[in-house]
């Protein structure tokens, strides 16, 4: 597809409408989540309990989005402290 | 107004997990034009999700990623996925599907599967495919060896931000794609429509799916595989490395409050090949599995169950009565002894594993006059001489969508489909698809 008809694109944007206003709503929340995270991990590993204690999250939800900045290359898993490993953010990202 | 696209084929196979995938397999092989309709956006079906199979303890991957190759690169074999069946009837001597191709919003002529699309994403979504413990985007493809390798858009999760389309090389996101309808003719169809587990969610008792470090089965594959959602087995919770992992064995068989009477038949060897693979993993942890009874009934099973005793793997016999949130993200169970006194115990574990049973994955009323059996199964109409003839002729049933099998039973059973099918079209006057 070349580039969409701005006319076509904007009746495809009020059809979705609550589709996307759902989802913008969601990336808003995400993106707070990713940033309190990461900013945890950026000078020293962290396990999932203490970034969660730290930033004041759940634990699931922490685990959750350091799974998926693992998948996507931007944290990386660094050494075990007792029952938990630990993770930090990938300099080269 | 747009004509209907009509395609004729010798054989059509529904489902592309490994039954489907076999019978397709098969009949290509013997020169007939085969189509495989596959629900999901990529073929495999259960089977490419699992992480070992028993009692081999062979990477599922490494057997079902070759037959989804072949499949795909076979002369005689069209894939259709990302695709549902409307309704499937026999006039004038041939069968008639008709299909509708639900919308990728991606052109797959033109999509190269680079995943760019997928890295400038910013919408996260939970996903399914790692039993959503890890995170999608919006747009994805479904897992690194989907077959096809094509990136679909989750509209109802799309912000509509136009990143994709900016960095896409070939100019293939299509926002404005529609469902598209077509139709498939062909002389015969084997029926290879799969299983889904018993909800988590059903048996109060249980937690009701809501107790975090209370999975599934399926989802405790995802984490044994190596391309799983953490990559090493640790729980939901917290992260925590699990030093005790408990089995409920017959959470969604053998059980009358959920409709289920019958034995899933799978449930005891695969709760069994996890603990050994969870004692390979997790060397120092306590592995539990609490039991009715063990069916270890094929070749090599019990073998299998004794290795497994001799491991270390602690098996009791008990029925599982409740379970409850612990401690410290821990779970609680509360079961009853089937041996000895029979006495009511209280027991802890860091991670609790629910053996569900299969129930099937679709449902043929209002779309083929096919019937199905108590159990909600496709009827078998001969099933001791011909376990794969329907009620509906040139139709053959294969794998689960026939009742619970595991998956040695579910490849003979799909060969043998296939060879009813190939004997329906030998045995047929008007000859094969052009």
């Amino acid at each position: 597809m070349g580039k969409p008809d701005k006319e076509a694109m904007k009746a495809l944007r009020k059809q979705r409408k609550a589709y996307i206003d759902r989802a913008q709503q969601e990336m808003k929340k995400q993106r707070k989540l990713i940033k309190a995270i990461k900013e945890q991990i950026k000078d020293e590993p962290k396990t999932v309990p203490r970034i969660a204690s730290e930033a004041k999250l759940q634990a699931d939800q922490v685990l959750l989005y350091v799974a998926a900045l693992r998948k996507y290359g931007q944290v990386v898993e660094v050494d075990k402290d007792g029952d938990y490993f630990t993770y930090k953010l990938d300099a080269e990202a | 107004m747009k004509e209907t696209l009509r395609l004729q084929y010798d054989a059509l196979v529904i489902g592309g997990g490994i039954a489907g995938l076999q019978s397709a397999l098969d009949l290509a092989d013997q020169d007939f034009k085969v189509a495989v309709i596959e629900k999901d956006a990529t073929i495999g079906g259960k089977m490419i999700r699992l992480s070992k199979v028993f009692p081999t303890l062979d990477c599922a991957s490494c057997i079902t990623t070759p037959k989804m190759a072949a499949a795909a690169h076979h002369d005689n074999i069209d894939l259709f996925t990302y695709c549902e069946v409307n309704s499937l009837d026999r006039s004038q001597g041939r069968l008639k599907a008709s299909i509708t191709q639900k919308p990728r919003y991606v052109d797959p002529d033109k999509c190269i599967g680079c995943r760019q699309c997928e890295y400038q994403c910013p919408v996260y979504v939970p996903d399914q495919e790692q039993g959503g413990f890890n995170l999608r985007k919006a747009v994805y493809i479904p897992f690194s060896n989907a077959i096809p390798q094509l990136a679909l858009i989750d509209v109802e999760h799309c912000a509509l931000c136009g990143k994709c389309a900016k960095v896409c090389p070939t100019e293939a996101i299509d926002y404005f794609q529609q469902p598209e309808d077509f139709v498939i003719e062909a002389k015969t169809a084997v029926l290879a429509t799969g299983f889904k587990l018993t909800p988590m969610d059903q048996k109060k008792e249980y937690g009701q799916g809501q107790i975090p470090n209370v999975i599934s089965s399926l989802q405790m594959e995802r984490l044994l595989a190596p391309h799983g959602p953490y990559q090493r087995v640790i729980r939901p919770s917290d992260g925590k490395e699990p030093d005790s992992i408990a089995y409920v064995q017959c959470a969604g068989s053998r059980d009358l409050s959920l409709g289920i009477s019958y034995c899933s038949r799978v449930c005891c060897m695969y709760a069994i090949k996890q603990a050994m693979l969870l004692s390979g993993a997790l060397p120092l942890a306590d592995i539990t599995i609490y039991y009715m009874d063990i069916r270890a009934f094929g070749k090599g099973y019990e073998q299998f169950f004794q290795n497994a005793k001799a491991m270390g793997i602690e098996f009791v016999k008990a029925k599982v009565g409740r379970i409850e949130q612990g401690e410290n993200h821990n779970v609680l169970l509360r079961i009853e002894e089937q041996e000895g006194d029979g006495r009511v115990v209280r027991r802890e574990h860091d991670l609790v594993v629910l053996s569900l049973g299969m129930v099937p994955d679709w449902n043929p009323a209002g779309i083929c006059p096919v019937g199905t059996g108590d159990d909600a199964f496709i009827k078998c109409v001969r099933p001791k001489l011909a376990p794969t003839l329907t009620e509906m002729e040139g139709v053959f049933v294969a794998g689960v969508a026939a009742g619970p099998k595991d998956i040695v039973d579910t490849i003979a059973e799909a060969g043998a489909a296939a060879m009813e099918a190939s004997n329906y079209l030998n045995s047929s006057a008007s000859g094969r698809a052009a």
